[in-house]
């Protein structure tokens, strides 16, 4: 049995307002949102519409990358529509509903990527502060929030610090909660921040089947889930700094089928912390980013302790993008990611685990790649993969296959955005 | 109706910024101009609500802006935007497809603001002040 996110964190303390918060009746805040929408004149109302689109194809060796890329696969696409409402100046709504195709984890199923309200309690050029409620979206390096729009994020396949082979969009990237923002701006830096407070809530079956492996049916709870960003942007963007925290507690509740039934419960802390650098020039781009994942693992069955342990996972890399000219850039990257950073190479994990692969317990990823963007609504992107390792191989993509340790990936992508 | 221009130290050539004549007395520092065009601000100090208005990405128009009166490039202007509009937390600036329409749109929009190139009946105001009568209406400069 295992729960695998980059961190599945370590111990979490009891956090009484994120139990507060599970009380809170945010669904039933619509009929309240509708409310205000409706007490103001049609006229007054300004909106927006704003979506995005596109199709991708991946062909790999070795290893399959969102569906059944080694014989070349069309099936990863991604399509989002979402609207903003402006009904005050200082209260917004907005929602956006997304469909993504990608191998096993994500299967084309459509979902409400986020919908929120946005009250602006103090609004100023040097200070400003607000409060979301809602579904809204975790703040989580410098590009979780818009992960899914291949125009936002920095390659057509994310870092590893994103985990983008495990989907977990509705389980870490967003979540009903609360959210607590502001930024204030002193001499060169713009200082921003964010807190979320998740509600807690029942793991759908499908998000489950991500993180836990077990024979017979489950209930899983996440509870106390936070989210914290602080970010500072010196002179306009130039640079960019950022750290980002999240933290999560996973309850499992199991019934095994032996004589007599025995109960199975597990408790898992999971968490993510993130450093983020960006160096903006007018022609090329320096990002870094580290992220260190703590896993706590507790679990019993019929009351008897078969697993506790803490590991903790980490990642990080740098990426340089070039911008050749006002329609074609080039990126290179060279990304990292352990399983356990006590043991990167994996081999006290060969050794303690007879058969197992010291590579499945790591993965280096050197990329290159390059887009074309002949106006604001169109692009074309392309990326090459030398991977070493097999971590960060999807098991549920490659069902019945031996994972390869040395493997490529080719992926293409179009897309439009208006 | 006049429309205002704030030009931050703009040269004669490259960019003013253009307020519609209800935030005429609004003074405009590049904080401000950031928080505006960032989308950060919402409203005028008196509560109205502010309406940016920008040129096409890649214009060289849009690209000036972004350099001289933003200090920052027109791809990090780009992420911002795309930030917002795709995490629900505001609103994308209205793009305009030419300084004609901008000027119109500025000129007839309560709350908005843009930017113009400075044209050469701008290179003949005088630094200090004030007050010239343009085709659009009186231009200020401060």
């Amino acid at each position: 049995m295992s729960c695998s996110l980059l961190s599945a964190g370590s111990g979490v303390a009891d956090l009484s307002f994120s139990s507060v918060l599970s009380r809170l009746p945010i669904h039933r805040l619509a009929p309240v949102l509708l409310g205000c929408v409706l007490c103001v004149p049609v006229e007054a109302l300004e909106y927006q519409l704003h979506g995005y689109a596109a199709q991708g194809f991946a062909l790999s060796s070795g290893n399959n990358v969102f569906g059944d890329s080694t014989d070349g696969s069309l099936s990863y696409y991604e399509v989002g529509l979402n609207a903003q409402i402006q009904v005050r100046p200082r209260l917004l709504l907005a929602a956006q509903g997304a469909i993504r195709d990608a191998g096993a984890t994500d299967t084309g199923v459509a979902r409400l990527d986020y919908a929120l309200m946005d009250y602006r309690i103090v609004s100023g050029a040097d200070a400003s502060a607000g409060i979301r409620i809602g579904k809204v979206k975790n703040p989580l390096g410098f590009f979780n929030e818009t992960r899914d729009v291949i125009f936002t994020r920095p390659s057509i396949l994310l870092p590893f610090i994103y985990s983008d082979n495990q989907n977990q969009r509705d389980l870490v990237f967003a979540a009903p909660g609360v959210q607590l923002y502001g930024s204030a701006v002193r001499g060169r830096h713009e200082w921003s921040a964010t807190g979320t407070a998740s509600a807690d809530r029942y793991l759908s079956e499908a998000d489950e089947r991500l993180l836990v492996v077990l024979p017979v049916p489950s209930s899983i709870q996440m509870k106390d889930s936070w989210n914290g960003q602080i970010m500072d942007s010196i002179d306009g963007g130039r640079w960019q700094f950022a750290v980002s925290l999240y933290y999560a507690r996973l309850v499992l509740n199991a019934l095994y089928p032996s004589v007599p039934p025995a109960s199975i419960y597990g408790n898992f802390g999971v968490g993510v912390d993130v450093i983020s650098a960006r160096y903006n020039a007018e022609r090329f781009s320096l990002t870094a980013e580290y992220a260190i994942g703590p896993n706590r693992d507790y679990v019993t069955l019929g009351g008897n302790v078969i697993q506790n342990f803490r590991i903790v996972a980490d990642s990080g890399y740098l990426q340089g993008d070039y911008r050749i000219n006002s329609r074609w850039s080039a990126l290179a990257r060279a990304d990292a990611y352990f399983r356990d950073r006590g043991d990167r190479d994996g081999r006290a994990f060969a050794a303690a685990h007879p058969g197992a692969s010291a590579a499945s317990r790591y993965a280096y990823d050197l990329t290159a790649g390059l887009s074309w963007r002949p106006n604001a609504r169109w692009g074309v992107w392309g990326e090459y993969h030398w991977i070493d390792g097999s971590a960060t191989v999807q098991a549920l993509d490659n069902t019945g296959r031996v994972p390869s340790d040395h493997w490529s990936t080719l992926m293409l992508m179009a897309g439009l955005r208006f | 109706m006049a429309l205002v221009c704030a030009p931050l130290g703009a040269r004669a050539g490259s960019v003013e910024v253009i307020v519609n004549p209800d935030h005429s007395s609004a003074p405009i520092d590049r904080n401000l101009l950031r928080a505006i065009f960032t989308m950060r601000l919402r409203q005028w100090p008196d509560g109205e609500p502010i309406q940016v208005f920008v040129m096409p990405d890649g214009s060289e128009l849009s690209n000036q802006f972004c350099r001289e009166q933003l200090g920052t490039f027109p791809y990090v202007m780009r992420a911002t935007w795309d930030r917002i509009v795709f995490t629900g937390t505001g609103l994308a600036p209205t793009v305009v497809s030419s300084e004609r329409e901008m000027r119109e749109r500025v000129r007839s929009t309560p709350g908005a603001v843009g930017y113009v190139r400075s044209g050469e009946r701008s290179e003949l105001l005088p630094v200090q002040p004030n007050v010239l009568l343009a085709p659009l209406g009186g231009f200020w400069r401060g």
